[in-house]
């Protein structure tokens, strides 16, 4: 049985190798390896051409982590710590929309997950340590904060609403990594579910109309910890009729 | 709907906004460009021992890269050849299977050096010893440009057309192109193409179309992915 096909959003950047500079089409290995070990198989949707098309070949669809969306989109002023990324803007409004349309299993990571509020119609913090008076949700500069001996900085709880598909998934409660300065204000037509238990910063959102659509604030695939990857595979094999117990994990 | 194409990708250590030497996977957004400008959807193959994605790509672009692993081709590395042995074994079981299914395959550099070894041919893995001078990588960064000459009524002689330059950058070149039929040569004699008349579309250049997203390749690949 085949491996249900996962695209991936990613980015496009001046990147340096082995002594190399180039502009490319790229994307952290953390998140094809991810969906690699949980039975999918990644291709990567580069976002120099905002179209639609790709949906119809693929079984799911991540939206990756990534710069700050432009508030134009919300009607909001842009904030002067607010990095927008337009051409991702607008290939990925136009991808999720799409995937929306086709019901397509959705997984939102970071970025992601701000994505589909805006889609959804919902609003942004552009910058939360003005909201909430602290910087503890973005973890230093290549750090790790899940790792032994990390300081806390970086590093949360979250707690899940029960009844909820993160709750299935995740369980009451977790404990996550933490990389952002933005984060959803109004999730719009999705429902939050998961929150930050220190200062209510939303982490999960959902809508289980769709067959999945699920987004994160946090970064699993820098973790051991993949059930919202495998998660989003179910799905993907079950909308596809692939038969998920021949996934090697 | 476009045709979609499939571009194979680095896996390597790269520095980026914030983050110094990640795991990435990239492709010079070149390919990308020269893919989409000639009308077709691209869409990165990072390297994974699934060839199932195969079944929805109507075409494929074999990048460029590292030195393609000598054991593939039966010889002992050389001290100057720089392997990534994961892609090598990704990327030659896509070109098999690729080459089953008559999937359209245009392989530029490293690409064509693929296509020549899943053909059974042979690569010289490193020119200045053979050829006993550096103008096909004259320098980092730097594309050694010359005139190749093409064999009169092969494909790759029809794309081209009268403008006959091209730009190179590479230390290996195709010793024995195996079951493919060479139909370009640089000016010192190296196949600079090569052609698989049994199949749909396959198409191996040793310079690099997609800097200057060149659209008579990269249009053919996307027209022939497209029937």
């Amino acid at each position: 049985m085949r491996r249900p096909l996962i695209g991936m959003t990613s980015y496009a950047e001046q990147v340096q190798y082995n002594g190399n500079d180039v502009m490319a089409g790229m994307l952290p290995m953390t998140y094809v390896r991810a969906v690699h070990a949980v039975g999918g198989r990644a291709v990567l949707i580069t976002p120099d051409d905002p179209g639609e098309d790709v949906i119809e070949s693929l079984d799911g669809i991540v939206f990756c982590g990534g710069n700050d969306i432009d508030p134009a989109y919300w009607g909001a002023e842009r904030h002067p710590t607010t990095e927008v990324d337009k051409e991702r803007d607008e290939s990925e409004i136009r991808l999720m929309r799409a995937a929306l349309a086709a019901d397509l299993p959705l997984l939102g990571v970071c970025r992601g997950l701000q994505v589909m509020a805006v889609v959804g119609g919902g609003t942004l913090h552009q910058h939360l340590p003005d909201v909430i008076g602290h910087d503890r949700h973005r973890a230093a500069k290549g750090t790790d904060p899940l790792a032994a001996g990390a300081s806390a900085y970086g590093r949360h709880d979250v707690i899940i609403e029960h009844d909820s598909i993160a709750h299935r998934i995740l369980g009451a409660h977790a404990t996550v990594n933490s990389f952002h300065h933005q984060a959803v204000d109004d999730p719009g037509s999705f429902t939050a579910t998961g929150w930050c238990p220190d200062d209510r910063v939303i982490e999960i959102i959902e809508d289980p109309a769709y067959s999945f659509a699920l987004g994160v604030q946090w970064h699993p695939e820098r973790t051991a910890d993949l059930r919202v990857f495998a998660a989003l595979i179910e799905a993907a094999a079950r909308r596809s009729g692939l038969q998920p117990e021949a996934f090697a994990a | 709907m476009r045709p979609i194409i499939g571009i194979t990708t680095y896996v390597d250590q790269a520095t980026w906004g914030v983050w110094r030497d990640l795991p990435t996977t990239f492709v010079p957004h070149d390919y990308v460009e020269a893919v989409t400008q000639a009308g077709g959807r691209p869409v990165l193959i990072p390297p994974h021992e699934d060839v199932d994605v195969l079944r929805v790509l109507d075409g494929l672009v074999l990048a460029g890269g590292p030195d393609v692993s000598p054991e593939l081709y039966g010889a002992e590395p050389e001290p100057l050849t720089v392997t990534r042995p994961d892609r090598d074994r990704a990327e030659i079981l896509l070109v098999r299977r690729a080459l089953d299914m008559d999937v359209p395959v245009l392989g530029v550099c490293r690409g064509m050096q693929l296509l020549v070894v899943a053909a059974g041919g042979t690569l010289h893995q490193h020119l200045p010893d053979v050829l006993g001078h550096e103008r096909h990588r004259p320098a980092p960064a730097v594309y050694g440009e010359h005139d190749a000459s093409f064999v009169p009524g092969s494909r790759i002689a029809g794309l081209m057309g009268d403008d006959l330059a091209i730009r190179c950058f590479h230390h290996q070149g195709v010793a024995d192109a195996g079951k493919l039929t060479v139909t370009g040569r640089a000016e010192d004699g190296l196949p600079e193409a090569v052609e698989d008349p049994g199949h749909k579309f396959v198409l191996g250049v040793q310079w690099h179309p997609e800097v200057v997203r060149d659209e008579r390749l990269f249009g053919a690949l996307v027209a022939a992915a497209a029937k």
